[in-house]
C-alpha cells in the first residue's frame, strides 16, 4: 500500500484515495468527438513515470495529480487541482496551532518469565508430558527425550527438530483443538502453555508406525517432476489420482470449524522501526530513542536480545532489560512475539504479533494482530540463518544446527544429546562445542571441512578436510555418524550429529523493499546491497562469516537439500538432466524452496548444486523472488475484525427499528439491508411479495427508499452543472417541477439514472440509483473539480441526510392529503411540507406504475413520519410493500434498474430514451454516443418478453432454437400482478423490430426453458394515465 | 485500552459550507462577521455557537447556528444540511488515540494531531471524520447507516464487549 502525500492533508495512506485515470486520458467539454474517442481509447501505458489523476476520497475529497513511476511506485510529484477555492483558500489562512509534546506511549505487558521453574503439563499426540515455563515445544520434546516429532511430506520419513527458530522445516505440528487447532505449526515456534494438546502430522497410524512409510521404498518413483511425468491424460484420470496423492501426501489438516478468536489489525507511525532485538537492533532502536524519534522495536522470539541469548557476547540479561525498560521510557514501543511479515511500498511494513500462542485461548478474544507500520526508516537487524549440510540422511532425528543445540542448552537448559559428532566449515560450530562439553555431553569428533589451520588447538579431537557422507538411527536419535576424513571413511557412535553449512543473512525483507543484493564470497551468500526505499541492514544479516564450502559426497538420492518437499541432490541434478537450467524452472520442477518454510534452509544448497552444474559461480545462476510472508499468516488475521462479514460493515436504515418491528425479510444491497417483504402469518416470500405488489397496484403501499442516492446541487451555475452530468434537458425545468434523467459514461453508455429537481432558484435535488451511489458521487465530484473547476457551484451527497418513505398506489393521494394539510402535488412536482410536525420534501415521483410520492425528511426524525403515514396506510388498508415487490411493480410498469437493464452496454438508443436526450448535447458521453455504430439498428436493444409457454427464468438465454446462438438474454422476470402470467424485461439483437416474434427463453443453469413472444417493455399503463388524477 | 468511552452525542445541527469563488474575500468577510478566522485544513475554529472544523480545501464543516452564513457566502458559495445523515460519537479517555488506529490508517498518535485539529480518515473501510475536542477526547462524525456497526466495532476492540458479542 503506497503513502501519496495529500497537498492538503500531507502523507496519507492509499487506503484513502481512489484511482480515476491517465492524465492524458482526460476528455474535456470543448473537445471534438473524434479526438475525445481517442483520448478515451488510446491511451499511453508506459512501464515508467507516468501522470495519473487521483482523489482523496476518504479524506479531504480533493483532487490531484500524481507523478508515479509504475514499476518502483516511486512518487515524484503532486500537484494539487480542482476550483478556486480548493487551491487558493489555504494559502493565506495561516496554520498557528502550536506543536505539542508527545503522548506518552505504553509498552506492552512486559515479557513472560522465562527459565524459570514452573512446570506447565502439555500432551503430545495423546501422551502428557511437562515442560518448563518458556520452553518452546521442540524444547519440551528435547527435555523429555523425543527427538522423532513428525514424518516428511512425500516420504513419511521420520523427521526430529533441526533447528530452534522459525527456519525448522521438519518438526511441523497440529497446536490445538477444534476450529482453534493450527496445522504445520512449528514447534521451535510455539511456547509451551498449560494444557497444550500437539499432535504429530502426516502419520498413521501413528508417528513411530507409519504405514505411509512404504513410500520411502519407492522413492525411486517419486522423484522430481513426478507429477508431470505420470498424471497427465484426461481431467476425470487426475480426478481419480488426486484422491490417493492428497491422501498419501500432505502435511497437517485444515481445521473443519470456525475459528472462535478474533483477529485485530491496527495501524502504526513511527520515524524508526527495527526489525530484530539482538544486540545490534538494540542498541540502534535505543539510538534512536535517546534522539527523540519514535521507535518501534520488533521481535519474533518471546524474550528480547536473540542472539544474546545464546552468546552473551559480555551484554547480559540485565543490559538487555535495562535497554528495552529505556527505550519503552523514552516513548518507544516494543513488540515481542511479533514477526516483520512483509515489506511493501513506500516503507510500509506489515507485522504479525501473536497475542497468544497458537491453540491457546486468548483472554480478551483477540488471538493476533497485523500491524501496518508507516516507517520513515527500517532497520533490519534480523542476522542470519545458520545452514544444514548435504549427506546421505541428513535428515534424520539427531542431525540437528549448531547454533540451535547452543540455543537449547543455553536457554533451555536442555541438552539434545549424549555423543556429539560437530561437522563444520566455519569457526562459530566451536562455540557449540564448548557448549555441549560444559553441560556434560561427550564430543566424539569435530569433522572441519577446513583444512588444518597453523598452530590449531581447540581442545577437541578435530578432523581436518572432514565431511560426513552418512548417519545411521534409532528412532529419537542417531546411532552413528560416518564421515569422509582425508579421503577416507571413518565412522563414531553417536547419537547427535550437530553441523553448521554456513549462514544466510535474512535478506527477505530487503528484498521485498526491492533491494538488491551483493555476493559474500567469503561466507558464501548474499548479502543486502541497496534498496529504493529507506531500509538499511545492520549486524549479522550485513556481515556473514566466513565459510568455506565443501562439495558433498554423500550418495545424491539420500542428501536433502529441502526437507519440507522432500528434494535431494539427485532430485536437483535430475531437474538439470531434463533441461531445467532457470532457477525459477528448478523450483516449479521440483518444489524446492516451497511450503511453510519457504526454502530459508534450502535455497542456497540448491542454488550452489545448480551453479556446480552450470558451471559459473552462484551469483550468475540465478535466485528466486522473495515474497511476503516472511513467516505463514493465517487467514483470519488478513481478514482482520471483518473475517465474520466479509470484511463489511452493515448499513443500517435510518428506519431500521420501524422495519424490524414488522418482522421483514432483510434483502442486502450492497453493504445495505433492506426489507425484502413483510411475510404475514406463514406466507412465502413469493406470496407476501405479490399480495403487496397487489395491494400497490389496487390500493396503496408504503416502502423505504432512504437509500437512493441523493446529491443537493445550489449555486447560479448548478443548472449548467446538472447539463453536463444528466443527459436530458434541466435548464427549462420550472421550479417545483421534476423530470426523469439518465446519466451517461463518456463513451456514450448509460450508467446511472434518476430524477431531477428543481427546489429553488438555484438549488436542485438529483437523486439516482442506490447500488449506483458511490460511483455516482465520485462521478460528480470528478466533473466538478477535473473538468469544470470554473463553476460556482456546490454539489453534496445528501444520500444520508434524507430519510425517504414512498406511498404509492391509487389511494395515495386520499392518504397524504390529510397528513400535509395542502394539495398534494401533481405527477413530477415537489412541495415542501410538514408531516407529524416534521418539515418534508413531497416528490410526486412514481417507481411502482401508480400515482405516487416520495416524502424525504431528514433522517434523524424520521420515525415520527414513518409512524404517521404507516398509521394511514393502515387506516386504509394499505400495507408496507418491500424490494421484492417493488422489483414485480417496476417490471411490470418497464422501468429500468442499473445492473440489470443498464449494465453498462446500452445507449440511450438500446433503452429507447433517445428522445429524451438533450438536444443542445453539453453533457458527459455525448461524443462517445455521436459514434454512428451506436445508434445504428440490429443492436442489443431493450423489449419486454410474455411467456406463451413456461416460466420465464432471468438471466435465461434467448434462442430461436435449441443449439442457436444466444440473441440476448432475460434481464428481469416477474408476473403480471393482477392478472397472473410470465413477463420479463431483456436484451435483443435488432429488438425493436421483433415484437410479435417468438424465442426460447433457456436457463441451463436453473434449468428452466419458457416459449416467449417479444413485446413493448411496458406491459402495464403504457400511456401513464394512472399517474395523474 | 481500559480508559475509554464511546458515547453517542444527541443529534446536532451539521452542514457544510463550500466557498467556490472569491475566497480571500469571502473569508476575510467571514472573519469579520464571525468574530474568527475560517480554520486552515485540518483545523478548527469558533465555539459553541458556531463551529467550523475544515477537512476538504474548500468545504468546512460547521456545527451550530449557521444563519448568518448565506449572507456571508453570498453569491461565492452555499450551505447545505447534512446533518441528518451523521452521528457524532465522543472517544474520551486516555485510549482514544489507540482505539483510532484500530483498523486504521491515520496517524491519530501523532503527537501534533492535538485540541483543534481534525481529519478525515478511513477506519475499518467506514469514512470518518475527526475533531479533537480536548487532550483527552475526539468527536468521531460518522455516516449514520455504519455508525452502529462501527460503534459495535469500537466498543469490542475498546474491550467493552464481553469477547464473545
Amino acid at each position: 500500500m503506497m503513502q501519496i502525500h495529500c497537498p492538503h492533508c500531507g502523507a496519507r495512506a492509499q487506503a484513502e484515495f481512489t484511482y480515476e485515470r491517465t492524465v492524458d486520458s482526460v476528455v474535456t467539454l470543448d473537445v471534438a468527438p473524434e479526438a475525445a474517442m481517442k483520448t478515451l481509447f488510446t491511451r499511453n501505458n508506459p512501464r515508467g513515470v507516468d501522470e495519473e489523476i487521483w482523489r482523496h476520497t476518504y479524506g479531504c475529497r480533493a483532487w490531484m495529480v500524481i507523478t508515479r513511476h509504475r514499476v518502483t511506485n516511486e512518487i515524484s510529484a503532486v500537484r494539487a487541482v480542482g476550483p478556486e477555492g480548493a487551491v487558493t483558500v489555504e494559502h493565506m489562512l495561516a496554520d498557528k496551532s502550536e506543536p505539542r509534546a508527545a503522548p506518552s506511549v505504553s509498552l506492552r505487558d512486559p515479557p513472560p518469565r522465562s527459565g524459570e521453574d514452573f512446570i506447565i503439563t502439555f500432551t503430545f499426540d495423546g501422551t502428557a508430558y511437562q515442560a518448563r515455563e518458556g520452553d518452546t515445544l521442540a524444547a519440551a520434546l528435547l527435555r523429555n527425550g523425543i527427538g522423532l516429532t513428525g514424518r516428511s511430506f512425500k516420504y513419511h520419513r521420520p523427521r526430529g527438530i533441526m533447528t530452534a527458530g522459525v527456519e525448522e522445516p521438519n518438526a511441523l505440528v497440529t497446536v490445538g483443538e477444534g476450529g482453534r487447532s493450527e496445522p504445520n505449526t512449528r514447534a521451535t515456534d510455539v511456547f509451551v502453555y498449560q494444557g497444550l494438546v500437539a499432535k504429530s502430522q502426516n502419520r498413521w497410524p501413528s508417528l513411530s508406525f507409519d504405514v505411509g512409510a512404504v513410500l520411502g521404498l519407492a522413492a525411486p518413483l517419486f522423484s522430481a517432476g513426478f507429477y508431470y511425468k505420470t498424471f497427465f491424460g484426461s481431467a476425470k484420470r487426475w480426478m481419480f489420482y488426486e484422491y490417493f496423492i492428497r491422501k498419501a501426501a500432505g502435511l497437517g489438516n485444515a481445521p473443519t470449524e470456525a475459528d472462535p478468536d478474533r483477529f485485530s489489525q491496527r495501524a502504526a507511525f513511527c520515524d524508526v522501526l527495527v526489525v530484530g532485538a539482538g544486540p545490534a537492533g538494540l542498541s540502534t532502536a535505543l539510538e534512536a530513542a535517546e534522539v527523540g524519534k519514535r521507535v518501534i522495536l520488533v521481535e519474533q522470539d518471546s524474550i528480547p536480545g536473540a542472539s544474546l541469548i545464546r552468546d552473551p557476547q559480555g551484554l547480559d540479561a540485565a543490559w538487555i532489560e535495562a535497554t528495552v525498560a529505556r527505550i519503552a521510557y523514552l516513548g518507544g514501543r516494543v513488540l515481542l512475539r511479533t514477526t516483520a511479515s512483509g515489506y511493501w511500498e513506500h516503507d510500509l511494513v506489515t507485522l504479525t504479533e501473536r497475542l497468544t500462542e497458537p491453540g491457546q485461548v486468548p483472554p480478551s478474544g483477540v488471538a493476533q494482530r497485523l500491524w501496518h507500520v508507516r516507517a520513515g526508516q527500517v532497520i533490519l537487524a534480523t542476522g542470519s540463518i545458520e545452514r544444514p549440510m548435504a549427506f546421505a540422511h541428513n535428515d534424520r532425528p539427531g542431525v540437528m544446527l549448531s547454533q540451535a543445540v547452543r540455543s537449547y542448552i543455553r536457554r533451555f537448559g536442555v541438552v539434545p544429546g549424549k555423543r556429539v559428532v560437530v561437522a563444520t566449515n566455519n569457526d562459530d560450530a566451536y562455540l557449540t562445542a564448548t557448549a555441549l562439553k560444559a553441560a556434560g555431553a561427550e564430543i566424539v569428533a569435530i569433522l572441519d571441512a577446513r583444512p588444518k589451520p597453523a598452530g590449531a588447538d581447540s581442545g577437541f579431537a578435530v578432523h581436518y578436510n572432514a565431511i560426513p557422507l552418512s548417519t545411521t538411527g534409532a528412532r529419537h536419535c542417531l546411532k552413528s555418524v560416518i564421515a569422509q576424513v582425508d579421503g577416507t571413511t571413518k565412522n563414531w557412535n553417536a547419537d547427535l550429529l550437530v553441523v553448521s553449512g554456513g549462514f544466510t543473512p535474512v535478506v527477505h525483507l530487503h528484498m521485498q523493499a526491492g533491494g538488491t543484493l551483493n555476493w559474500n564470497d567469503a561466507a558464501h551468500a548474499f548479502v543486502p546491497a541497496t534498496s529504493r526505499q529507506n531500509v538499511i541492514t545492520i549486524g549479522g544479516a550485513a556481515n556473514p562469516e566466513a565459510v568455506l564450502i565443501a562439495a558433498p559426497a554423500g550418495n545424491p538420492k539420500k542428501s536433502f537439500v529441502d526437507f519440507q518437499n522432500d528434494v535431494t541432490l539427485a532430485d536437483v541434478d535430475l531437474a538439470w538432466a531434463e533441461g531445467y537450467r532457470s532457477v525459477e524452472h528448478l523450483k516449479r520442477y521440483t518444489t524446492l524452496g516451497m511450503a511453510t518454510d519457504q526454502g530459508k534452509l534450502s535455497n542456497m544448497a540448491a542454488l550452489g548444486r545448480l551453479a556446480e552444474k552450470q558451471g559459473v559461480a552462484i551469483p550468475e545462476a540465478g535466485l528466486t523472488t522473495f515474497r511476503p510472508p516472511y513467516t505463514p499468516v493465517t487467514m483470519g488475521l488478513l481478514a482482520g475484525a471483518g473475517a465474520r462479514n466479509g470484511g463489511a460493515h452493515v448499513r443500517h436504515l435510518a428506519l431500521y427499528d420501524a422495519h424490524q418491528a414488522r418482522n421483514p425479510l432483510w434483502q442486502p444491497l450492497g453493504h445495505w439491508f433492506r426489507p425484502r417483504a413483510y411475510p404475514v402469518r406463514d406466507e412465502t416470500l413469493a406470496q407476501a411479495a405479490l399480495r403487496e405488489a397487489r395491494m400497490v397496484r389496487s390500493n396503496i403501499g408504503m416502502t423505504d427508499v432512504s437509500t437512493l442516492a441523493k446529491f443537493e446541487v445550489c449555486g447560479p451555475d448548478a443548472v449548467t452543472f446538472l447539463e453536463i452530468i444528466c443527459a436530458t434537458n434541466v435548464g427549462k425545468l420550472a421550479v417545483g417541477r421534476g423530470r426523469y434523467t439518465f446519466m451517461l459514461r463518456e463513451d456514450g453508455m448509460v450508467f446511472d439514472d434518476g430524477t431531477v429537481w428543481r427546489l429553488g432558484e438555484n438549488r436542485y435535488l438529483l437523486t439516482s440509483s442506490t447500488g449506483g451511489a458511490d460511483k455516482m458521487a465520485g462521478h460528480i465530484s470528478y466533473v466538478r473539480n477535473m473538468l469544470c473547476p470554473q463553476l460556482r457551484v456546490s454539489a453534496v451527497n445528501v444520500q444520508e441526510h434524507y430519510a425517504g418513505i414512498a406511498l404509492a398506489g391509487p389511494q395515495a393521494k386520499t392518504v397524504l392529503a390529510p397528513l400535509i394539510d395542502i394539495e398534494p402535488p401533481r405527477h413530477m412536482s415537489t412541495v415542501p411540507a410538514t408531516i407529524a410536525g416534521v418539515p418534508a420534501r413531497i416528490l410526486a415521483a412514481s417507481y411502482s406504475g401508480e400515482r405516487a410520492f416520495e416524502i424525504y425528511v431528514e433522517a434523524t426524525q424520521a420515525a415520527p413520519v414513518w409512524a404517521a403515514l404507516e398509521q394511514a396506510v393502515t387506516t386504509q388498508n394499505g400495507c408496507l410493500y418491500g424490494m421484492e415487490a417493488m422489483e414485480f411493480l417496476r417490471i411490470e410498469k418497464g422501468h429500468l434498474v442499473v445492473g440489470g437493464e443498464i449494465d453498462g452496454r446500452m445507449t440511450p438508443h438500446d433503452l429507447a430514451l433517445d428522445k429524451m436526450l438533450n438536444k443542445a448535447g453539453g453533457y458527459i458521453g455525448a461524443s462517445g454516443l455521436s459514434r454512428p455504430a451506436l445508434s445504428e439498428p440490429g443492436r442489443r436493444q431493450l423489449v419486454g418478453l410474455e411467456a406463451i409457454a413456461g416460466v420465464i427464468a432471468e438471466g435465461a438465454m434467448l434462442i430461436a432454437r435449441d443449439g442457436e446462438t444466444p440473441q440476448g438474454h432475460v434481464s428481469a422476470a416477474a408476473f403480471r400482478i393482477i392478472e397472473g402470467g410470465s413477463i420479463a424485461l431483456g436484451q435483443l439483437l435488432d429488438g425493436f423490430a421483433r415484437h410479435g416474434e417468438e424465442l426460447i427463453a433457456t436457463s441451463p443453469t436453473r434449468g428452466q426453458t419458457a416459449r416467449v413472444r417479444v413485446t413493448h417493455p411496458h406491459f402495464y399503463d403504457m400511456s401513464g394515465e394512472r399517474y395523474h388524477d | 485500552m481500559t480508559d475509554l468511552r464511546i458515547t453517542t452525542l444527541p443529534a446536532a445541527p451539521l452542514h457544510t459550507v463550500e466557498i467556490w469563488s472569491n475566497p480571500a474575500t469571502t473569508a476575510n468577510r467571514f472573519e469579520a462577521r464571525t468574530g474568527f478566522a475560517l480554520p486552515p485544513m485540518g483545523h478548527s475554529a469558533g465555539g459553541n455557537a458556531l463551529r467550523l472544523i475544515r477537512y476538504e480545501p474548500a468545504v468546512w464543516l460547521a456545527e451550530g447556528d449557521v444563519s448568518a452564513l448565506p449572507d456571508i457566502l453570498a453569491d461565492n458559495g452555499a450551505i447545505t444540511a447534512i446533518g441528518g445523515g451523521i452521528i457524532r460519537a465522543q472517544l474520551s479517555g486516555a485510549g482514544w488515540r489507540a482505539l483510532l488506529m484500530e483498523s486504521g490508517v491515520f496517524d491519530a498518535e501523532d503527537p501534533t494531531f492535538g485540541p483543534g485539529c481534525s481529519a478525515a480518515t478511513t477506519i475499518d473501510h467506514v469514512p470518518v471524520r475527526l475533531f479533537v475536542d480536548s487532550e483527552n477526547s475526539c468527536i468521531a462524525y460518522v455516516p449514520r447507516s455504519f455508525s452502529e456497526s462501527l460503534l459495535h466495532f469500537w466498543r469490542r476492540a475498546a474491550g467493552i464487549l464481553p469477547a464473545a458479542s
